[in-house]
């Protein structure tokens, strides 16, 4: 099965898309302008043709930054890329929204030099709310593995969702309908590493509170007030050598309050890449 | 007759190692073992004042998902300690565990753990000096994180248990440390506890089967929710637990 190939580079001190080869039923979308002219960045969406993916379908794509330059995607697949120095991969999907009885896998490979940056959203849905599908796929399973200077894994982490014996998905992932992981990577975007987990943990610290003295026998009591469970759940990790990457995890109950998030968190963003991301 | 005497001779000795195996076996697993364990909750103190689980029926699903989790994140690396316990498969585990244990409170709780047991290992079982030696020179070249789950493979190795032994023993000790730390945080009393703890041992039983023996290759996460919640263990403004 042959791969997508998308190749961005710095050509006359902008960066350029340079080759761009996709097979149907994708098709690579580059627009000339995606935002403001003055910033430097290439954006790439991918459309299928009949807007979703089915069964046997299988999307692959191998995408080069060269140094210094910088490349936006719009779309999750199993992507095999290759970030230069000084060069900036941004990956910005929509959620993954798995129908019922959906089997959905894929892989993305980042080879990353020291000063290479890198953000990446990879989010799940729970399925067609209104449809009553929540967690309702057969299987879901994503993995993001960073290598450092082409041999030394920074990063690997292998998400998979299956109904099991003891507990289906939605037994697992309770009242919360949407996954989310945000990888943060490098000197291009420290200043929003640090914003980022101030503000998860101005934000959690409102919402963990010590439970009730009688937190073991409270369900017989009845008059016990009980808060609810928070909407919305994030932590922050650090990684690698020396912090050089965060990741923040998050639960929500809902899609929208992810976006709102995602919009709110990457909004600086817009004066390296011409357009905010999630607007 | 003396080849009748020299074979009783043999028997006795491998079943006298095999029973002073068990002895070990059960050192290992006893939680008198100084390795720390009781400082480390998996995630149920942060999950307690995210009020996800507030009921004992709330613990029970949790502790199922820890194992779960831990079944399909950690026993292949325990795994794979104990099918080769040697210096660098250990090094080449713990690395990659290392960059897997992407949530920054369950990879220092790993590490505390995992430094514990090999310090107290070390010194208990000297019959395997190689022990010594690997933690002297993993502490001096300073690469080496200490990881739990490589090193509970690596040690059982050592001794000699089997693998199917060695990974439902470290479900066990994951199990045995969770409701332990339920109790502390009064979510169960003591005998509650141990009606629990009998009540999941067919489940913990079912998901070491599951899981068992595979690569590391393979090795995933199947909790998200667990692990976003236990990465808000820092946030916790009080907390009886390291993690």
């Amino acid at each position: 099965m042959e791969r997508g190939k998308l190749v961005v580079e710095r050509v006359e001190g902008r960066s350029t898309l340079t080759r761009c080869f996709s097979k149907y039923p994708f098709k690579f979308i580059v627009p000339n302008k995606a935002g403001s002219s003055k910033a430097d960045a290439v954006w790439i969406y991918t459309i299928t043709y009949g807007g979703g993916v089915v069964s046997g379908d299988s999307m692959a794509c191998d995408v080069t930054v060269g140094d210094g330059a910088t490349a936006v995607l719009t779309t999750q697949s199993s992507t095999k890329a290759s970030i230069g120095k000084g060069a900036l991969l941004v990956v910005i999907p929509d959620p993954v929204t798995c129908f019922s009885t959906a089997k959905y896998s894929q892989i993305q490979n980042f080879k990353v030099v020291p000063e290479s940056s890198l953000l990446l959203v990879d989010w799940i849905t729970s399925g067609r709310h209104e449809r009553g599908e929540k967690w309702a796929f057969s299987h879901y399973k994503s993995t993001n593995h960073i290598l450092l200077q082409g041999n030394e894994t920074l990063f690997l982490d292998t998400t998979s969702l299956e109904h099991g014996r003891h507990g289906g998905i939605s037994e697992r992932l309770q009242d919360y309908q949407v996954i989310a992981m945000i990888v943060l990577l490098g000197p291009k975007l420290k200043l929003i590493q640090s914003q980022i987990q101030e503000d998860v943990k101005k934000l959690m610290s409102q919402q963990l509170r010590l439970p009730s003295v009688s937190a073991g026998c409270s369900s017989e009591s009845g008059s016990s007030y009980r808060l609810p469970k928070p909407s919305f759940l994030a932590s922050c990790s650090t990684f690698g050598p020396k912090g050089a990457g965060v990741v923040i995890r998050v639960a929500s109950m809902t899609t929208e309050s992810v976006y709102n998030f995602l919009q709110d968190q990457l909004a600086s963003l817009e004066a390296l890449l011409g357009a905010a991301p999630y607007l | 007759m003396e080849f009748v005497g020299e074979a009783n001779d043999n028997k006795d000795k491998s079943s006298s190692s095999g029973s002073l195996r068990l002895w070990s076996q059960w050192q290992l697993l006893d939680s008198i073992l100084p390795t720390g364990g009781f400082a480390h909750s998996f995630g149920l103190e942060a999950a307690m004042q995210a009020r996800l689980v507030i009921s004992p029926e709330d613990l029970r699903t949790y502790v199922i998902h820890v194992l779960e989790n831990t079944g399909s994140l950690l026993l292949p690396f325990v795994y794979a300690a104990a099918m080769s316990p040697d210096t660098q498969t250990w090094h080449k585990l713990d690395r990659l565990l290392n960059a897997m244990l992407t949530n920054e409170v369950g990879r220092k709780a790993s590490i505390a753990q995992g430094s514990a047991l090999m310090r107290v290992a070390a010194s208990v079982f000297s019959e395997i000096p190689s022990l010594k030696m690997m933690r002297s020179e993993a502490l001096s070249s300073g690469a080496v994180s200490f990881h739990h789950a490589p090193i509970f493979g690596l040690v059982c190795g050592l001794l000699g248990f089997e693998a199917e032994t060695t990974q439902k023993a470290y479900m066990f000790v994951t199990m045995r440390d969770v409701i332990s730390a339920a109790t502390r945080l009064n979510l169960v009393g003591p005998l509650g506890a141990a009606v629990l703890q009998h009540q999941v041992a067919p489940i913990a039983e079912d998901l070491s089967t599951k899981w068992m023996n595979r690569a590391v290759e393979e090795a995933c996460q199947t909790c998200p929710l667990l692990d976003t919640v236990q990465g808000c263990h820092s946030y916790l403004f009080s907390r009886l637990f390291c993690s």
